[in-house]
């Protein structure tokens, strides 16, 4: 197989990023030069997603054939086609859905098809993250979730002071964060004189026995840096606050998922092979495992501790998406200990950190937008719903809402039968499964007591705004927004919420096999 | 009579039935709530009744395999490899062998893995055996007295009221029933939800939200702790044999086959330190639940701002989860430790419970707290029971939770009506209530004789069989006599502080607070509620033969795990 068939061969790998950004651009396009009315601009983008994963479909070429050889040269190949890219591009296509419906009322009717367009973008971007094979495509992939970001983050209406500084305070930081990640890369690039990641995950572990394991152990450092603060890790965290509480409502329930999902997807794809280098390099991979393993304490610790504080719900919810980075992050530093290197004769797996990782991510997805849907939905500016105490009372005044709600924030408690649970459950059990002959194997056990008691905090401020909706009587009733699509997208969250909860086999089995066909 | 097949069909009912009424009495008229509830109530306890009746008589199924000759009675004299620990009977969607139960279950609920068969999934896995029949009864007797005592209360959407009390019915008996370790935490945490909004919504006291808080954060954070501890039972579990299973049965039948292959030296290795590690984790839930000393700051709030029916269910029914599940999962899941730690452990906390219940009871100036405290000291009883792993203690363990379920409740009753009456329980506000409430203050006479331990009555049996498991002539330690004198120091104590109480309050002359209504003796709702309960505390004290002889081989098979995790310590300690 030469080079250049590989490389014809993989722009059908992207058909459906390509139709993404087609629908973008049509929208583009369509604002420019035609009043295009609001539900036209909703139509088009939801049929470029469903498009999109049709395409995945219809055209699917398997980087690998049926005998598990590869079909294209995957050492040149700067995109792969593998179970993994498609269930992250299937997943950011599914709440890309939501998110459309969650935007449809989000900015003034002349404006809302360059906002969707953006969106559109940006999953195409994430798609292309869970695709990408190359140092480059995976930072492009990036690129293209942040850039549009910052246009979001502006576009709406009714855009006060604190909007406005919220945005400009996240592209100054996204753009930083990126410095780092293309700093990281480029002593990826200068260790191994390559930029396709196949390429990498088998040249680190070889060289970082030698000399140069120092030099690999920079560029991950930076790396997690640069990618920390996508996903809203301690202490990349700072900019999530201010701008969950100023930010307008639908990039704010984008940003506090799109980002994590791409983010852990490059996590997994340049993290997951350390441990790999463990015959080779037990040192290296120790240090990659701890420093992923101090971060998941300090995020879920801090993260929590600081939610403690809050009295805006904006903000709790900012900084409860901190905490729920840790736990995903335990996943992460369990995930290289669960290499075939460890695995002992007829260890069959139930639970790894890759799996727990994105299970508990499409349960954060759904509470995290379903919960900023509903929020958005209460909010009014005759009477707005800011704190803790806005909601007073909402069970009375508004049942439905506030059951639903608390669905959802029994979920982030993770109580049973609630998708928070089961992902939570898959986590700790991923991190007490650790192989015996793994390194740091009674570490991770602590990490998931840590990850209990943090539970256990976590639990004391969803449980105040649970107190405040049920048990405290109104001030003066909330008065919903009109945009009944808010509410539908936080009746679609709370089902996934409730079915995955209750049923999470399909879940657990995709996960699987986007996890172990990789 | 039910038969077998007819039982096995009607078991989960036990569950849907209190959800299902949970979810019509919360769509229901309010007017209605009050009938629907106690029709719903009573179905469910007839339900039960026939249920566990059927159950406990039935040949061959249950009766059959308990006789003196059962297979785990006959290996543990032999020392041969452990047969099977549990057998739960009745479980629906057991997949017959020939017409026979093989206590396994076909409803899979959580499914983790489908790569091999040995990676089984959790399941909906319920089932009758001698441990928890009569807690289940139990349940739905005092669910039924808590809704009745509910008719006369003026609540606030009652409808809502007796549909969160259902709900924590279905809790409760889901754990009692449970045979899966997930579903049981399942149910477990379930309890918390309806429990966090009856004592915020219709709490007495001012400080009711940040009491449900409390209960609610200490509970879940135990809880927590216990599910790491049952993910790494279940893991250790598949580590040594390469299956991996959720349920209690099958879990604890491996662990005593492989205690049985390990021998002393290997002990002192993997399994021993594991084992220590997943007590300790299992255990916290538990402590919390019941509670045990350190951890049973969020009770005296609770127990007293929490309405009436919600303080019989707390201290009746969710109490008895924490202990039931020490006996359920503690001590077949990790014998050696519960031996090793789980003795001086819980056996010192149980003590200092005991003691420190008993004087912070007598200290009390309010009723409902000292019902409260004595709880504690009653629970303290039971663990501390349960420790000394002979027949004797875990059976008489196991009997005076359902007994003090009994009279607990029935005192916490009790002291709510007259809370109703006068809205207040200080005691030194009362005075000679026998010349205006004579009913009442019979009532409250019994159920203070039960709880003391009068002979006649239920906790007498309890309390003498736990303290003959204590003073275990053959097996004489000075734990056990140190452990036995506390016991029966605090028997007198308890005797002590309730027989003070009902002096203070009952006799002597008239003294009442001043209350606007002209108070009156007990309504008929009451009356039938706590005369039920009075009259079971008797039958119980009289013929406790027929509870005893069901939990006897269940008691037994925990006794030999005890047994042999004893004698491996020992051998342990020697060859050391």
């Amino acid at each position: 197989m030469s080079p250049d068939l590989t490389l014809q061969k993989v722009f059908s790998f992207v058909l459906p990023e390509i139709v993404l950004v087609g629908g973008a651009c049509l929208l583009f396009l369509l604002a420019a030069f035609t009043k295009l009315p609001r539900i036209a601009s909703l139509l088009v983008a939801l049929i470029a997603l469903v498009v999109s994963a049709s395409v995945n479909y219809l055209f699917h070429i398997e980087s690998q054939n049926v005998d598990g050889t590869n079909s294209i040269l995957v050492t040149v190949s700067p995109v792969l086609n593998t179970a993994f890219s498609q269930w992250i591009r299937l997943t950011a296509v599914g709440f890309g859905l939501i998110l459309a419906l969650m935007f449809f009322d989000e900015c003034e009717e002349d404006r809302t098809a360059e906002f969707l367009a953006c969106l559109l973008v940006t999953i195409s971007g994430v798609s292309l993250v869970g695709a990408a094979n190359d140092l480059i495509v995976l930072f492009l992939g990036l690129e293209l979730i942040s850039i549009p970001t910052y246009v979001m983050l502006y576009l709406p209406k009714n855009l006060n002071a604190k909007a406005q500084e919220s945005a400009l305070k996240y592209f100054m930081l996204s753009v930083v964060s990126s410095a780092f990640l293309l700093f990281g890369f480029s002593y990826l690039y200068g260790t191994t004189g390559t930029t396709n990641i196949e390429v990498i995950s088998k040249l680190i572990p070889r060289y970082s026995s030698s000399d140069l394991g120092n030099q690999s152990l920079i560029a991950f450092v930076l790396i997690l840096t640069g990618i920390g603060f996508r996903i809203t890790a301690f202490p990349f965290h700072f900019y999530a606050p201010d701008v969950y509480e100023g930010g307008p409502s639908g990039p704010v329930a984008f940003l506090s998922f799109i980002p994590k999902l791409a983010g852990f997807a490059a996590l997994w794809k340049l993290i997951g092979f350390v441990g790999e280098a463990g015959n080779v390099a037990p040192d290296f991979t120790k240090r990659v495992m701890m420093m992923v393993w101090i971060l998941a304490a300090i995020s879920m610790t801090a993260g929590n501790v600081m939610a403690l504080l809050q009295t805006n719900l904006r903000r709790m919810l900012a900084y409860s998406g901190v905490a729920n980075t840790g736990y995903m992050l335990i996943g992460l530093s369990v995930w290289p200990a669960q290499s075939e290197l460890y695995r002992t004769d007829g260890y069959r797996f139930f639970a790894s950190g890759g799996d727990g990782i994105l299970v508990y991510l499409v349960a954060y997805g759904a509470m995290s937008i379903g919960a900023l849907a509903l929020l958005a939905y209460l909010n009014s500016d005759a009477r707005p719903v800011r704190s803790i105490d806005d909601l007073a009372g909402l069970g009375q005044s508004q049942p439905t809402v506030a059951f639903l709600l608390a669905v959802l924030l029994l979920s982030f408690i993770g109580l049973p039968l609630t998708a928070g649970f089961a992902g939570k459950l898959l986590l700790f059990l991923s991190a007490m499964a650790a192989p015996p002959t793994t390194p740091l194997q009674e570490l991770f056990r602590v990490l998931a007591l840590i990850g209990a008691i943090n539970a256990a905090i976590a639990s004391f401020y969803y449980l105040r705004v649970i107190m405040a909706l049920y048990l405290r009587t109104p001030l003066q009733p909330v008065q919903p927004s009109r945009s009944v699509l808010l509410l539908v997208v936080g009746i679609i969250c709370v089902i996934m919420t409730l079915g995955f909860g209750i049923y999470p086999w399909p879940l657990i089995q995709s996960t699987r096999w986007a996890a172990f066909s990789l | 009579m039910l038969n077998a097949e007819q039982i096995r069909f009607l078991l989960p009912a036990l569950l849907v039935l209190p959800l299902a009424a949970a979810v019509v009495l919360r769509l229901a008229d309010e007017r209605k709530a009050k009938w629907l509830a106690v029709v719903f109530a009573l179905l469910h306890l007839i339900l039960t009744l026939g249920i566990v009746f059927s159950a406990v008589t039935n040949e061959e199924e249950f009766l059959a395999r308990r006789d003196a000759s059962s297979p785990l009675t006959a290996s543990a004299k032999s020392g041969a490899s452990a047969l099977p620990v549990f057998v739960p009977h009745f479980v629906p969607g057991d997949p017959l062998l020939d017409g026979k139960e093989t206590s396994t279950t076909r409803y899979s609920v959580f499914i983790i893995s489908n790569d091999s068969p040995n990676i089984k999934p959790a399941q909906f896995f319920i089932g009758l055996d001698g441990l928890n029949v009569w807690l289940v009864a139990l349940s739905s007797v005092i669910l039924f007295c808590v809704v009745l005592i509910g008719w006369d209360e003026q609540y606030e959407k009652i409808g809502s009221y007796f549909s969160w009390l259902f709900l924590l019915a279905t809790g409760v008996i889901g754990v009692f029933l449970s045979f899966d370790l997930l579903m049981f935490y399942v149910f477990f945490e379930l309890t918390l939800i309806p429990v966090l909004f009856l004592i915020g919504s219709w709490g007495t006291g001012a400080m009711r939200r940040e009491a449900a808080k409390k209960l609610f954060v200490y509970t879940l954070a135990g809880g927590l702790i216990t599910l790491l501890g049952i993910a790494g039972v279940v893991l250790f579990v598949y580590d040594q044999t390469q299956i991996l299973t959720f349920s209690i049965p099958e879990l604890a039948q491996l662990i005593q086959k492989q205690l049985h292959l390990v021998d002393a030296d290997k002990l002192s290795g993997t399994w021993r330190t594991a084992q220590v590690y997943l007590f300790l984790a299992l255990a916290v839930g538990f402590a919390v639940k019941i509670p045990l000393v350190p951890f049973h700051s969020w009770l005296p709030g609770a127990y007293s701002e929490a309405p009436t029916g919600v303080t019989v269910m707390l201290s009746a029914l969710l109490a008895k989860m924490g202990t039931f599940g020490l006996l359920r999962v503690c001590l077949p899941l990790a014998p050696d430790a519960t031996v090793i730690v789980g003795l001086p452990l819980l056996g010192v906390l149980g003590s200092v419970g005991i003691l420190y219940g008993a004087f912070c009871a007598f200290a009390q100036s309010d009723a409902r707290k000292l019902v409260a405290y004595s709880s504690i000291s009653h629970l303290g009883f039971c663990v501390l029971a349960m420790l000394a792993f002979n027949a004797q203690g875990l059976g008489g363990s196991l009997l005076h939770m359902v007994n003090h379920g009994l009279s607990t409740g029935a005192m916490f009753i009790l002291v709510g009506m007259i809370y109703r009456r006068y809205q207040t329980t200080r005691i030194s506000d009362f005075g000679g209530l026998w010349n205006k409430l004579p009913v009442l203050t019979f009532f409250m006479m019994v159920i203070a004789l039960a709880s003391v331990g009068l002979p006649g009555l239920n906790n007498f049996v309890s309390e003498m069989l736990m303290m003959a498991g204590l003073f275990d002539l053959r097996e004489l330690s000075w734990k056990g006599l140190t452990f036995g004198l506390i016991a029966g120091f605090g028997i007198f104590l308890s005797a002590w502080y309730t027989l003070t109480l009902t002096r203070r309050m009952f006799f002597g002359p008239l003294k009442e607070p001043v209350v606007s209504s002209p108070v009156m003796d007990m309504t008929t709702s009451e009356k039938v509620s706590v005369g039920f309960l009075t009259t079971l505390c008797l039958v119980l004290g009289l013929f406790p033969q027929l509870v005893l002889d069901t939990m006897k081989r269940d008691v037994d098979s925990l006794a030999v795990i005890a047994k042999d995790a004893k004698q491996r310590v020992s051998k342990y300690n020697t060859t050391k």
